[in-house]
C-alpha cells in the first residue's frame, strides 16, 4: 500500500491534459482525440488499449510530436518533463481562421526543430511494422549510430580517444580491479583518474557478456589500449568530446562527412555492444548488414535497441508485437521485460491485445473513441472493470475453455460527427437520459482508479 | 543483366529486316556510292555479292551482315555535309552530340532534383505551384520552340550568348589542330581545346554549348521534376523516414539523406531512359542552334534519303538505349543494397 502511495506521487514523465487533436481531410473533419487525459509516470509501464481507431497510435504519435500536416491540435496540452512542445500548433489553431495544412506545416517544422533535440534522448518511440521501420538502404549499425551521433557525440568522441590515451598497463590494471571486486567505486576513480572514462561502457560491456570465457574477456579488455589516432583527429574529437555537440564545421558538405566518419565507426561499435548486451549472437557482424537481410524479429530487435540506445525516459511502443507471429512475440515481449528491468525507463505500450498488456503493463487506459475511459492498475482493470466498455472488451477476450465470445454490438460512432453526449452512448447496455446530454469526466472509483461513466456519478461525494 | 546481349542481337535482326525490307537494292544502297557507274559499278557489286553473299537464303545473309557489321562495315553515306564510311561519319558526329548531352543531364540533375526536393517540402506553397506550372509550360513547348525563344532573349535583346555553331569561326582559323569545323583529336572542340591548353577558345566553345543544352534541359525538366516530387511525398510518408524523427535526426538529415535517397531509385530509372532519349531529341535541338552534331548529319541524311545514315543512326541509337539500360542496372545495383545480380 505503501510504496502504491510513493509511486503515484513519483512526478509524472508525460503529462496528457484534455488534448483534443482533429484530422482536416477532404471528406470533413476527422476528429481523432477528443479529450485525453493520461499520465505517464517513473519507471512504469503504462498499457493503452481500445479498439482499431479510437486513437491509440494516434496519442503515441501526438506525444512524439510525429503528426502529419493536416493534424490540428485543437485543444489541450501535452507536457513533457513540464514542458509543452505542441503550444505554437495549438496557438495557430486558435488564431486561425481558416486551417491550412501548408500554414500549419510551418508551424510543425519548428515543432519538429525543438522536438528533435528530446526525441531519442528523453523520449523515443518503436512502430509497429518492423519490415517498413528501417531505411533499407542503410546499414543498421548507422540507423542505430545516428541516434548517437546527434545526441551523444561527446560519449563517441570519448570512448574513441580514451582507448588512444589507455596504456597496456592501464587496462591490465582495470582487469585486475574488476576481478577483484567488479565494477565498483575503485574501477570509475581510475578511470577518472588517467583520464580514460570513456573506456567504462565498453569494458563492461564484454565484462557482462556471458558467451564467453574470463580469459577471453580478460583479454579482450587488455586490447583496448594504444590505439593510434592521427593529429587532426585527436584536435576535433577533443573539441567534441568537451562540448558534447557537433562542432559547426560538421555542416560543411564533403570535411563534414570526414568528420562525422570517425564518430560514425565509433557509433558501430557501440551499436553491437549494445545489441550483444540484448541477447543478439553475432553482433558485431548484424551491423554491418542491411535490413532486407534480417528476420521480422531480428529487425524489430534492432529498432528496439535504436530506440533504447539512449536509455530515454519514456519510450511509447506503438503495437511492436502485432506484426510478428507468436513464437516471436514473446521473445519480443521478454526483451521489452528485461529491458525495463536493466534501464530504468517509462514505457507506454499500445496494443490491442489485452492478453499481451496484462503480461507487461503496471497500469492500463482504455481508451474509445478518441478519449480515456478508464486508467488503473493492471488487476484492477482485470478484476473490477467499471466502465461498460471495460466490461465488455474483457468478456470478448478468446480463452482456451469453450465460452460464447460476445462481441460488442453497434459500431464506433463516425468520427466527423461525434454525438454530443457519452461516445458509447448507442452501444451501451446501461444508457440513461443524461448520457445524451454531455460527456462524464474521468472519476475516482478506487485506488488511482479513474473512470468516465455516469454510473458512478453518485459515488464521486 | 546478361540480357542485354540477347536485346542487342535482336535489334540487329531488326535493323537487317529493315533494310531488307525494300529488297537486295537497299543493301546496296547502303554500301554503293551512287556516282559510281559502268564497270567500276560492277565490280563493286562483285565484291559485295562474296561479302554479303546475295544468292543465299535469307536467315544466312543475315549472319553474314553481322558480321561486317562487328567488323565495323557500316556501310556508306552520302549526303551534302558529309560522304563517306558511316562509322567515320558517327566519329566526327556523334562526340559534339554526347558533349551536348552529357552537359544537358547534368544540367537536368543538377536542376531537377533539387526542385523536386524543394516542392514536395514545401508542398501546396506558392513556390511549389510556381515551380510546377513553370516546368510544365517548359514541358508543353516543342523544343525549338524553347530554343528560339532563348535565342531571341539571350542572343538578339541581350547579346550575352552566341547563336550557333560550336565556336567563333575567328579564333580558330589557323589552329593546327582543327580543319574543316573538326577539332582533333577528340572531335569535341571544348575538350580538344582544354587539352592543347587553349582557355579562350575552350571558353568560347562552353558559350556555345549553353543555350543547346538549357534548351534540351528546360524541355524535359517537368518530368523529372515531377517524378521527383511525386516518390519523394510518397517517402516523406513512410515509417522510416517518421523513425528517423522519432531518432530525433536533425529535419534536414531527414530529408537529405532518409528521404531522399529511397526517391531518387525510381527517378534514376527514368533519369537514365530520359537522357538515352535526348540523344534523339537533339535532333531538333541541333538544327535550331546549327550544332555539327549526329543529328544535323541524320537530319540530312533523311532528307536525301541515304539509307547508309538512316540505318547507321537507328543501330547507333539502339546500341545506346540498351547500353544505358545496363548502366543502370549497374547503377542500381551499386545504390540499392536489395539488388544483386
Amino acid at each position: 500500500m505503501e510504496s502504491d502511495q510513493l509511486k503515484s506521487n513519483l512526478a509524472p514523465i508525460v503529462k496528457v491534459e484534455n488534448f483534443h487533436l482533429h484530422y482536416y481531410t477532404r471528406r470533413g473533419v476527422y476528429k481523432a482525440l477528443n479529450g485525453v487525459n493520461l499520465e505517464i509516470r517513473k519507471g512504469e509501464v503504462l498499457g493503452i488499449a481500445g479498439e482499431s481507431g479510437c486513437g491509440k497510435s494516434t496519442l503515441g504519435r501526438a506525444i512524439m510530436g510525429l503528426i502529419p500536416r493536416n493534424a490540428a491540435v485543437v485543444d489541450g496540452r501535452i507536457l513533457i518533463n513540464g514542458r509543452d512542445y505542441l503550444k505554437p500548433l495549438k496557438d495557430y489553431y486558435k488564431n486561425t481562421k481558416k486551417f491550412k495544412p501548408s500554414k500549419n506545416a510551418d508551424v510543425l517544422k519548428k515543432v519538429n526543430n525543438e522536438m528533435s533535440k528530446i526525441r531519442g534522448q528523453e523520449i523515443s518511440m518503436v512502430f509497429q511494422e518492423p519490415m517498413t521501420t528501417l531505411n533499407p538502404l542503410l546499414q543498421v549499425g548507422y540507423q542505430i549510430a545516428e541516434v548517437l551521433l546527434y545526441h551523444s557525440p561527446g560519449l563517441l568522441a570519448s570512448r574513441r580517444l580514451s582507448r588512444s590515451r589507455a596504456k597496456k598497463e592501464d587496462t591490465k590494471a582495470l582487469v585486475k580491479i574488476l576481478n577483484e571486486n567488479g565494477p565498483n567505486e575503485k574501477f570509475r576513480e581510475y578511470l577518472k583518474e588517467k583520464n580514460i572514462m570513456g573506456l567504462e561502457d565498453q569494458i563492461l560491456a564484454i565484462w557482462r557478456r556471458k558467451d564467453l570465457h574470463d580469459l577471453k574477456k580478460e583479454q579482450m579488455i587488455e586490447k583496448l589500449c594504444c590505439e593510434p589516432i592521427n593529429s587532426f583527429a585527436k584536435n576535433y574529437l577533443e573539441t567534441i568530446e568537451k562540448e558534447n555537440k557537433l562542432p559547426n564545421f560538421s555542416k560543411i558538405p564533403i570535411f563534414g562527412r570526414i568528420v562525422k566518419r570517425e564518430l560514425i565507426k565509433e557509433g558501430y561499435k557501440k551499436a553491437s555492444e549494445f545489441l550483444g548486451l540484448l541477447g543478439i549472437p553475432n553482433s558485431d557482424k548484424m551491423v554491418y548488414m542491411y535490413p532486407h537481410e534480417l528476420s521480422g524479429g531480428q529487425r524489430q530487435r534492432i529498432v528496439i535497441a535504436t530506440a533504447m540506445i539512449n536509455s530515454p525516459q519514456l519510450v511509447i511502443l506503438d503495437e511492436p508485437t502485432s506484426a510478428l507471429d507468436v513464437t516471436i512475440q514473446a521473445q519480443i515481449l521478454e526483451l521489452i521485460k528485461e529491458l525495463k528491468e536493466s534501464i530504468n525507463s517509462s514505457y507506454m505500450f499500445i496494443s490491442h491485445d489485452l492478453s499481451v498488456l496484462a503480461e507487461v503493463s503496471d497500469r492500463i487506459a482504455i481508451m474509445y473513441a478518441g478519449q480515456v475511459v478508464e486508467v488503473g492498475n493492471k488487476d484492477a482493470i482485470f478484476d473490477q472493470p467499471k466502465h461498460p466498455y471495460t466490461q465488455m472488451l474483457m468478456e470478448a477476450i478468446p480463452t482456451i475453455e469453450a465460452h460464447e465470445l460476445k462481441g460488442i454490438k453497434g459500431e464506433v460512432p463516425d468520427m466527423r460527427n461525434p454525438p454530443k453526449g457519452c461516445m458509447f452512448r448507442d452501444r451501451c447496455p446501461y444508457a440513461m437520459p443524461i448520457c445524451a446530454e454531455k460527456r462524464p469526466d474521468l472519476i475516482k472509483v478506487g485506488e488511482d482508479h479513474y473512470v468516465s461513466c455516469f454510473l458512478y456519478e453518485g459515488g464521486k461525494s | 543483366m546478361l540480357l542485354f546481349i540477347p536485346t542487342l542481337l535482336g535489334l540487329t535482326v531488326i535493323v537487317f529486316v529493315l533494310i531488307h525490307i525494300g529488297g537486295t537494292n537497299k543493301l546496296l544502297a547502303m554500301y554503293l556510292s551512287p556516282r559510281l557507274t559502268g564497270a567500276a559499278r560492277q565490280q563493286i557489286i562483285a565484291e559485295l555479292d562474296q561479302k554479303f553473299h546475295f544468292n543465299d537464303p535469307i536467315y544466312i545473309q543475315y549472319f553474314y551482315w553481322l558480321a561486317q557489321i562487328f567488323q565495323g562495315n557500316w556501310g556508306i553515306t552520302n549526303t551534302p555535309i558529309f560522304s563517306g564510311p558511316v562509322t567515320q561519319a558517327i566519329e566526327l558526329f556523334f562526340p559534339n552530340t554526347l558533349m551536348l548531352t552529357i552537359f544537358a543531364a547534368i544540367l537536368i540533375w543538377l536542376i531537377s532534383i533539387p526542385l523536386g526536393v524543394h516542392t514536395a517540402v514545401n508542398r501546396d506553397k506558392p513556390s511549389d505551384n510556381v515551380i510546377r506550372v513553370g516546368s510544365l509550360t517548359f514541358y508543353a513547348m516543342p523544343w525549338y520552340l524553347i530554343g528560339i525563344i532563348l535565342i531571341i532573349i539571350f542572343a538578339v535583346w541581350l547579346k550575352i550568348l552566341p547563336i550557333n555553331g560550336t565556336v567563333n569561326p575567328s579564333l580558330v582559323a589557323d589552329l593546327s589542330w582543327y580543319h574543316n569545323g573538326i577539332s582533333y583529336p577528340t572531335h569535341i572542340l571544348l575538350i580538344d581545346a582544354l587539352i592543347h591548353g587553349n582557355l579562350v577558345v575552350a571558353g568560347n566553345a562552353f558559350l556555345h554549348l549553353i543555350m543547346p543544352s538549357v534548351t534540351l534541359a528546360l524541355g524535359v525538366m517537368a518530368a523529372l521534376v515531377r517524378l521527383m516530387r511525386g516518390t519523394m511525398l510518397e517517402t516523406l510518408d513512410q515509417d522510416f523516414v517518421n523513425f528517423a524523427r522519432a531518432k530525433g535526426v536533425p529535419e534536414k538529415v531527414v530529408i537529405n539523406l532518409h528521404a531522399k535517397n529511397n526517391a531518387l531509385l525510381p527517378v534514376i530509372t527514368n533519369f537514365g531512359y530520359l537522357v538515352a532519349g535526348l540523344l534523339g531529341g537533339v535532333v531538333v535541338i541541333e538544327d535550331v542552334f546549327s550544332y555539327p552534331g549526329i543529328g544535323m548529319w541524320l537530319t540530312d541524311a533523311m532528307i536525301n534519303n541515304d539509307m547508309g545514315g538512316i540505318m547507321g543512326g537507328t543501330l547507333l541509337f539502339g546500341i545506346i538505349l540498351v547500353v544505358t539500360s545496363l548502366a543502370l542496372d549497374l547503377i542500381y545495383a551499386k545504390i540499392d543494397p536489395r539488388i544483386r545480380y
